[in-house]
């Protein structure tokens, strides 16, 4: 029988926001063993993952849903790392962890007596994660930040939205899960790294940095640095236009939504026309080459959106497949969820919660043909592994374990 | 050293996701040997026309394959090979390479690897602990996997595109979007370095089936779960946000220049009183609570924007910040991001020089290891460029052997006549926009 992938790994994490638990649960999700240290009480490391059971705020379904999606499959332990003890446990509890994943600001970890230096030395193979909105260093490093502010100094807002208006963020916060995958791919290589030369390593992962690293915001800096080329806000149709069919780029409505179209360009022009069932267009003089269907776009759109307007997105969804012309659906999470390629591919997972029943959660970003699937457990309740932690890893007994209880410690 | 030193990927991938992959891990310290061919080539158009966008200085020049800005900027650190995988020699020599190599990824469409005859297999019997990732849109299984997808249509099918945009307009004006690339991509790295490291433990070869979508949509993990624990489908909401106000970009001094601002508590919203200096705001009940903020978010959009209108986007930014409030500029993916302090001090550009295409600033990697002073890389390889190395040194081919494949066109560095009819017009195009 083959084991989880990440079998064997131990992860602690002391992490709030996005990215660094997020980057944690992919851990977790293939079979590392992720502890989730935490606050003993609720205060600012949980607060806002906890809001949701607190009490009624604008957002606390919005957090509870947070706090169930980026902890599954994890286990807490409450420690206090403001205490000299709950810091030594700490250090104990690190060397015997291969990966240390957190977010505290840049320095604090270092002044609790648990930075890189001071957890190295206990073990050379330690491999720790800092995901923080800005790094380690430079003159931003302590910045507050919030997803919009950070998105917006990343370069991922310039371009988001029409000249007219203000630029835009993305929907939820992208820029903290891009950050957190990253820092899960390169915290798993200094795994191997750690694997082959027992020497593990400090990785400072900015979420600034990963937007401005985005392959989207290198791949339009570059023109930028070659020939002095500008990519200000665009509208739709033109933006995504050049080289390919103008009339077909981007989100259009449809009979029951919208579908969003991306063709690969001119030589795709015969595959539209058949697709909206008007082949003899490719043979109109005002249509012929791709200038002038660049040039007459606004009367061909008007064509393409006549068709749209009378079919379905899963009509047009198979009308363009069959053309292989890249489109999609604009799809809800209900209608995802229930969507027979999901379905099929067993994607999205059923977690039983203690209050709040069965739970459909999205599943593991990907598959491998061999290794097992750890089954999904739900995010624990604030300090529900600690005893068994303090016993199993550290080899506590009850008395050691009630000691720190009564000094507040856990 | 970086930690995948030693670690040998093939990439045979277009456009952006595979690439991306491809650089990640070559980021990581492994070598990367990308696979074209001289019959199709993702660098844009053989004979562009001069003065054609994505060029050093607007001119395509001989090679211009070798000069195009996006093809460069995402293929750091990367030797390049090709090979006509649709030729029996071509996909011979390939198998040799993998029997050499540790990684195989590819983007290409569902069934083109194997088409090739160079499926997990095919690539496992070269190579018995080989780590196979193929990362079609949809993934390698499933009644969609053979559709053809864009990064567009991805973010469609995976929840993200209801959620973009201005509330107030209909969908059909949202900007098009590539941002699942970029997530398909880095999951991809993510998912071969578990293989790698599992596979250094105990042998295992491993097929990794990464559907772009499927690597998306937890990356709107709590959307799907607020509509589980309420039974209702998350609005769009543009910058706004339900637990903070204000919450938006906001005009500066200056053409198209934006700072964002988003303000958590009352204690915040007061200090941002005191900074704009207008006393009777602070005082004003419209503006008190959370949500009155909320109810009046007009009114204090209209407010804000007459002060922040009189700054630059950095002052601004300062003065907030300086009081522990979440603010930024907007930075244009250009200008703005080579001139930021904080990336400059971070030595987050390289100056890259590159035979062909000059001496740029380019990006770098987007994590920085302590064991490594400085995180220097190697330019983006021209087509073919290490063919004599690889395939010669590496591989031991003869230079009788070489020269043949290169007359039967199975390998080159020039492409061939109509070759840039791939996935290359979109990669081109997209160094002008998308």
């Amino acid at each position: 029988m083959s084991a989880a992938i990440l079998e064997g790994v131990r992860v602690l994490e002391v992490a709030d926001g996005v990215a660094g638990p997020f980057c944690a649960k992919l851990l977790a999700e293939y079979g590392a063993e992720v502890v989730k240290i935490e606050k003993p009480d609720f205060d600012s490391m949980s607060e806002r993952q906890w809001a949701g059971q607190r009490a009624a705020s604008p957002t606390s379904a919005e957090d509870a849903a947070f706090f169930l999606h980026l902890n599954s499959d994890k286990k807490s332990v409450a420690l206090d790392l403001e205490s000299e003890p709950g810091q030594a446990t700490f250090r104990d509890l690190a060397a015997k962890c291969n990966v240390v994943v957190e977010s505290l600001r840049p320095g604090h970890m270092a002044s609790l007596g648990i930075g890189y230096q001071d957890l190295r030395d206990l073990t050379p193979g330690l491999v720790m994660t800092s995901v923080t909105p800005f790094g380690q260093t430079g003159p931003y490093r302590d910045y507050q930040y919030t997803e919009l502010t950070v998105f917006a100094m990343g370069g991922g807002m310039a371009r988001e939205g029409i000249p007219e208006r203000h630029p835009l963020m993305y929907g939820g916060e992208i820029a903290g899960y891009f950050a957190g995958t990253a820092a899960a791919a390169v915290t798993v290589a200094a795994c191997v790294g750690a694997l082959m030369t027992g020497h593990g390593d400090w990785i400072d992962v900015s979420i600034m940095e990963c937007m401005a690293g985005h392959p989207h915001q290198i791949g339009r800096r570059a023109p930028f640095a070659y020939n002095g080329e500008l990519d200000p806000r665009q509208e739709p149709r033109t933006s995504a236009a050049g080289g390919r069919e103008p009339y077909a780029v981007g989100t259009f409505r449809c009979k029951d939504g919208h579908m969003s179209f991306l063709p690969l360009g001119p030589r795709m022009w015969p595959n539209i026309a058949r697709m909206i069932g008007r082949p003899e267009l490719t043979q109109d003089t005002r249509f012929i080459a791709p200038e002038d269907r660049v040039k007459n776009r606004v009367e061909l759109e008007a064509v393409f959106q006549e068709w749209l307007d009378r079919h379905t997105r899963a009509e047009v969804f198979q009308a363009a497949n069959e053309e292989g012309i890249p489109g999609g659906p604009v799809l809800t999470p209900p209608e995802i969820m229930a969507d027979e390629h999901f379905i099929d591919r067993r994607f999205f997972r059923q977690v039983a919660h203690p209050d709040y029943g069965t739970l459909t959660y999205p599943g593991q970003p990907f598959k491998l043909s061999d290794a097992q699937e750890i089954d999904a457990v739900v995010a624990p309740g604030l300090g529900h592994h600690t005893r068994a932690v303090l016993s199993d890893v550290l080899g506590m007994n009850g008395s050691e374990i009630a000691d720190l209880r009564n000094r507040g410690v856990i | 050293m970086r930690p995948l030193t030693g670690i040998r990927v093939l990439e045979v991938a277009e456009i952006w996701a595979g690439p991306y992959c491809g650089t990640l891990l070559g980021d990581m310290g492994a070598e990367i040997v990308k696979v074209e061919s001289v019959q199709r080539i993702s660098r844009g158009p053989i004979r562009p026309r001069p003065g054609s966008p994505g060029y050093p200085d607007g001119e395509p020049g001989e090679r211009p394959w070798n000069r195009v800005a996006n093809f460069n900027a995402i293929n750091r650190n990367k030797m390049a090979v090709t090979l006509d995988l649709t030729r029996p020699e071509g996909v011979d020599v390939f198998l040799d390479l993998v029997a050499g190599s540790d990684v195989v990824v590819s983007n290409y469409s569902f069934g083109v690897m194997e088409k090739f005859g160079l499926g997990f297999d095919a690539l496992r019997h070269a190579r018995p602990d080989v780590v196979v990732a193929f990362m079609p849109g949809y993934g390698n299984t499933g009644p969609y996997k053979s559709i053809r997808s864009m990064g567009m249509s991805i973010d469609a099918i995976s929840g993200h595109s209801a959620l973009r945009g201005y509330p107030d307009l209909d969908l059909s004006r949202l900007s098009p979007v590539h941002h699942p690339d970029a997530v398909g991509g880095v999951t991809a790295a993510f998912a071969i370095c578990t293989a790698i490291h599992q596979r250094a433990r105990s042998g295992k070869s491993q097929f990794v089936d990464i559907s772009q979508s499927e690597a998306f949509i937890p990356h709107l993990g709590e959307v799907f779960l607020e509509y589980e624990l309420t039974g209702k489908t998350r609005e769009r909401r543009g910058n706004r946000h339900p637990a903070m106000a204000p919450h938006g970009a906001y005009p500066c001094e200056g053409e198209d220049a934006w700072v964002t601002i988003a303000v958590r508590t009352d204690s915040e919203w007061s200090a941002l009183c005191e900074v704009i200096g207008d006393p009777g705001l602070a005082g004003d009940h419209r503006f008190a609570t959370l949500e009155n903020r909320l109810q009046h978010h007009d009114e204090i959009d209209d407010v804000l924007s007459r002060w922040t209108s009189q700054h630059n986007y950095q002052r601004v930014t300062e003065l907030l910040q300086a009081r522990g409030i979440p603010a930024g500029p907007v930075l244009d993916c250009c200008a703005a991001t080579f001139d930021d302090p904080h990336l400059q001090e971070r030595r987050y550009f390289d100056t890259i020089q590159h035979p062909d295409a000059g001496t740029h600033p380019m990006s770098g990697p987007i994590w920085k290891l302590h064991s490594e002073s400085e995180s220097r890389h190697e330019p983006a390889p021209g087509l073919g460029q290490h063919n004599e190395y690889v395939l010669g040194e590496v591989l031991g081919i003869t230079r009788e052997r070489l020269d043949s494949l290169e007359r039967d066109n199975v390998i080159g560095t020039v492409p061939l006549e109509g070759a840039d009819m791939g996935g290359v017009r979109r990669a081109n195009r997209a160094a002008g926009g998308s």
